[in-house]
């Protein structure tokens, strides 16, 4: 997009929506945003139809604050719960076909590099355990076998919450679901794991507990990303529907689940790490 | 008929915590005004999920936000 065609030409801006506006006036584009201070501005998300108290759609909502540079990113998700929201924000957004998101990102990275070659592009997935660890797992790890330059973030809610309540690769062993009533046979599949073995240069796993810690993961995967290669984040974001989990109560969740399995860990190679030392010694990171 | 959260104003005013905001899964719904120093919910946009009466109440203590049935006409 560019921040070039966000902002109204000269005596348009009377007619636009609101909404536009405000998003212009108080919103993220072209200027540096505190996470720790949403609710104090526009964002870029907007009304979406996903559930009341999703943890999901937190997440979601921090992610789009967390763009180190918004109006020059593109989002791509697939068929699943975040989608709902992805697609209801001032960012590009593009709906894969299931399974085929890093695919598509991979492509879309390199088209990107051809036709604007002077500037900085960030393309991030964003899709659920189904769409990147069961359905596209294939087109995933190649991607990553590849190196491409892109950012993947797993938003895990261990179930498929949109079609009823299957089970997937990623649900715990021994949870019993609506769909899967006997019961899941075996462990969760080892994202960061097979991340790490397949190339990512940063690979996060975390519950998102504590918002400037979360902003703070995904900048840097997107900056990470941009120079050495792919990077991944698995976020624990559950469905409080499938999971019969009080709304009020989702946060306790996340916090329980952080003290159980999903403790935050955070790998980086070693170039990777020279370059965050050196940036944020120099606090050029684009908050 | 609506499940909304609604801010006690005047004793939110009384603490400098904004961590209400940070939780909410809804964007541009549970806003902080810097003049009057409050949160406030944009009540069309909030889903009722209590998940602000979970930070304010639970875990800080400071039980400035309930949650109240409204109608289309409030």
């Amino acid at each position: 997009m560019g921040l070039r065609y966000v902002q109204p030409a000269p005596g348009f801006k009377e007619y636009l929506p609101k909404d536009y506006v405000d998003l212009i006036d108080f919103g993220p584009f072209g200027k540096e945003v505190d996470v720790q201070h949403l609710g104090d501005f526009k964002e870029i998300l907007e009304e979406h139809p996903m559930c009341a108290g999703c943890w999901m759609a937190y997440f979601v909502r921090v992610f789009y604050a967390s763009l180190p540079n918004p109006e020059d990113t593109i989002v791509l998700g697939t068929a699943g719960c975040a989608r709902l929201a992805l697609s209801q924000a001032a960012v590009p957004f593009i709906y894969g076909n299931y399974g085929d998101t890093n695919a598509v990102a991979s492509g879309l990275t390199r088209a990107l590099k051809i036709r604007f070659p002077d500037k900085t592009k960030d393309v991030v997935v964003v899709a659920g355990d189904g769409g990147l660890m069961d359905i596209g797992f294939s087109m995933t790890m190649h991607s990553w076998f590849r190196k491409e330059k892109f950012t993947t973030i797993m938003v895990d809610n261990e179930v498929y919450g949109n079609t009823g309540g299957q089970e997937s690769g990623m649900s715990p062993k021994g949870v019993q679901l609506k769909m899967a009533p006997k019961g899941k046979k075996f462990e969760k599949i080892p994202a960061t794991e097979l991340a790490k073995q397949a190339g990512c240069v940063y690979v996060v796993k975390l519950s998102p507990t504590s918002v400037k810690r979360t902003a703070k993961v995904i900048r840097r995967a997107i900056l990470a990303a941009r120079h050495f290669g792919p990077t991944f984040i698995h976020a624990y974001t559950s469905c409080n529907i499938e999971y019969s989990i009080p709304t009020e109560e989702v946060l306790k969740d996340a916090r329980e689940r952080e003290k159980k399995d999903f403790g935050f860990e955070e790998y980086m190679t070693d170039e990777v790490r020279e370059f965050f030392e050196e940036i944020e010694k120099k606090k050029e990171v684009k908050k | 008929m609506y499940y909304v959260a609604r801010v006690d104003e005047e004793k939110c005013a009384t603490y400098k915590c904004k961590q209400c905001t940070l939780f909410c899964p809804e964007a541009n719904t549970l806003m902080f005004d810097e003049e009057r120093n409050t949160a406030y919910v944009n009540e069309p946009r909030c889903k009722g999920c209590a998940l602000c009466v979970y930070v304010c109440s639970d875990l800080l203590k400071r039980d400035c936000i309930e949650m109240v049935m409204v109608t289309a006409e409030e």
